[in-house]
């Protein structure tokens, strides 16, 4: 059983989503805060974190950036789930060490799906850097791959989800994929967009994270 | 109408006599006779006539043309010149007193008549004339604007004490000096630069130009000939400081308060998808049972989207502020709009 922690100050959204995530058979620490949730992780390491990000005064990107910056914590992966629309520089920033963005209101069958196709993910991602560490690659470049994966595969979704109202800088883009490629290139990875399973699920209407 | 007062300064007694019956009989009053130049300044002086009849030979140490000149110069009063002789030496001597006329004799009364009328009608022009520079010299130095006006060798025909100021010079001294003579500062780089279009183009030159601390809209406007050729071009500086400040207050409290208007929509945003996530919740639970919280959610969206309608009304403002002030006509905000109708048709 996995065990979740989220983060929202909003009661009525703590409280929806613990109730359907207990149900679905996940242990829940509910916080309504980023200093009440830095103040947690001190007892409980949770397998996952799920992070609101407009909040007072400590706001969801300071607070990934204290949990990421400290040692104990680092590990653990943190989704960002909000009604925020980001911006293209916020991906950039912070993309990198989110697992994913899930924007509210999103239906709780796609979202829980989600959460299985992440821990999945999540586990064989793992094992594949595992391997690429054996295999004597730099964990310089394995992490930079990592990162910029993870920063590839979210701008995709946002991008897919509102179009050309989500500006891009698309030079920055560009630039960003042809260095993906060449990274997977590298590290002998199949070159092709890592997200690959993804989209197939979002493409499913009965699988998609984001609530249309 | 008033009768002229002539004096008449002559060193010969008979021929000084024979001028005064002439000019009597022409109906004019004599107010004095003088034998020599320095009794005429002091008669003269006193007296104040209209005009002086004199002679250019005087006995003594002082001959008419000196004379002339200082009654002139000092008094503001006509000379004519009579005399017996006619030499160009001396005619250009007396050309340089600048004197009204010119009489040679033996004359006639036609012919005196007709100099003294003469003279009498250059000199109440010339006083018309003085009159009205005094009038434009103070009408030119009541507006706070500098203004000068520049010959096509750009050179200072004339200017105001406010140009002569921010010239750092006295008015008369500038005169017929090069501008480029004075380019110490900034903005004078520039005028000098606008001379050049308005020359060629012979059209208005605006532009605003910070000098000294503050800002001045400068004017280049050329001022065409009688014939229409371009002999002067006027330059002015209007400050235009507190009116910039005023704008640049008020460009800074648009953008802030739109800053601050897109802060607040971005927390709405995200405020008003935690109670749609909550209801969705609820009906994927039981709709029927969590019919209250429902409820309570869907207040929370009304309250969210009243300061979003709040948020409109302050957009609004900050709209209208920036189409008044920044798009086409000052403080008229349908201004834009009609220009770009106009546009259209052509």
């Amino acid at each position: 059983m996995h065990t979740l922690m989220l983060v929202d100050n909003d009661p009525a959204v703590r409280d929806i989503f613990s109730t359907f995530l207990k149900k679905s058979e996940y242990q829940v620490h509910v916080v309504s805060g980023g200093k009440e949730c830095l103040n947690l992780l001190k007892t409980t390491v949770p397998d996952l974190i799920l992070l609101d990000i407009m909040m007072e005064p400590m706001d969801g990107w300071e607070t990934l950036n204290a949990i990421k910056k400290n040692p104990a914590t680092r590990s653990i992966p943190v989704i960002m789930l909000t009604g925020k629309q980001p911006t293209y520089n916020e991906i950039i920033h912070y993309g990198g060490r989110v697992e994913d963005y899930m924007m509210k209101p999103m239906d709780f069958k796609a979202f829980i799906h989600s959460l299985t196709a992440f821990f999945e993910r999540h586990s064989s991602r793992q094992r594949e850097a595992q391997r690429l560490q054996k295999e004597g690659f730099d964990p310089v470049l394995i992490d930079e791959y990592y990162q910029l994966a993870r920063t590839s595969a979210i701008s995709e979704n946002i991008r897919q989800r509102f179009g050309k109202t989500w500006r891009v800088n698309d030079n920055d883009y560009r630039m960003r994929k042809d260095r993906l490629h060449q990274l997977q290139a590298t590290l002998r990875l199949p070159v092709s967009d890592p997200d690959t399973n993804r989209q197939a699920e979002r493409r499913n209407p009965n699988h998609g994270t984001m609530h249309k | 109408m008033k009768k002229a007062a002539i004096f008449i300064v002559e060193d010969e007694a008979i021929v000084a006599e024979d001028i005064r019956e002439t000019v009597k009989k022409l109906g004019y009053f004599v107010c004095g006779i003088a034998r020599s130049g320095e009794v005429a300044i002091k008669k003269v002086r006193e007296a104040r006539p209209d005009l002086v009849l004199m002679d250019i030979h005087l006995a003594g140490p002082m001959d008419g043309i000196e004379a002339a000149r200082q009654i002139h110069s000092r008094f503001g009063i006509p000379v004519i010149y009579i005399t017996a002789h006619a030499d160009d030496e001396l005619l250009e001597r007396a050309k340089v007193t600048e004197p009204y006329g010119y009489i040679i004799k033996p004359y006639d009364e036609r012919e005196l008549h007709s100099v003294i009328e003469m003279a009498q009608y250059k000199h109440g022009m010339e006083q018309k004339l003085q009159q009205s520079t005094l009038t434009i010299r103070a009408l030119a130095n009541a507006i706070p604007d500098a203004i000068m006006l520049l010959d096509p060798q750009r050179r200072i025909i004339a200017l105001n004490e406010p140009m002569a100021q921010r010239l750092g010079q006295d008015t008369v001294q500038v005169i017929g000096s090069p501008v480029a003579d004075f380019n110490g500062e900034g903005s004078l780089n520039t005028v000098l630069y606008s001379l050049e279009t308005v020359m060629e183009s012979s059209c208005c030159v605006q532009f605003e130009e910070s000098d000294g601390g503050r800002w001045f809209e400068i004017t280049l406007y050329p001022i065409p000939d009688i014939d229409g050729s371009l002999t002067r071009i006027a330059v002015q500086y209007h400050d235009i400081n507190d009116r910039k400040e005023f704008e640049d207050q008020l460009k800074e409290e648009g953008v802030s308060q739109l800053e601050h208007n897109m802060e607040q929509f971005q927390i709405l945003n995200d405020e008003i998808r935690n109670p749609l996530q909550a209801i969705l919740g609820y009906i994927d639970l039981d709709c029927a049972k969590f019919r209250p919280n429902i409820g309570e959610q869907i207040k929370n969206i009304d309250t969210i989207i009243a300061r979003l309608d709040q948020g409109w009304v302050e957009s609004e403002k900050v709209r209208n502020f920036l189409l008044r002030h920044y798009r086409h006509g000052k403080g008229d905000p349908a201004g834009g709009e009609r220009e770009s109708s106009r546009g259209g048709q052509t």
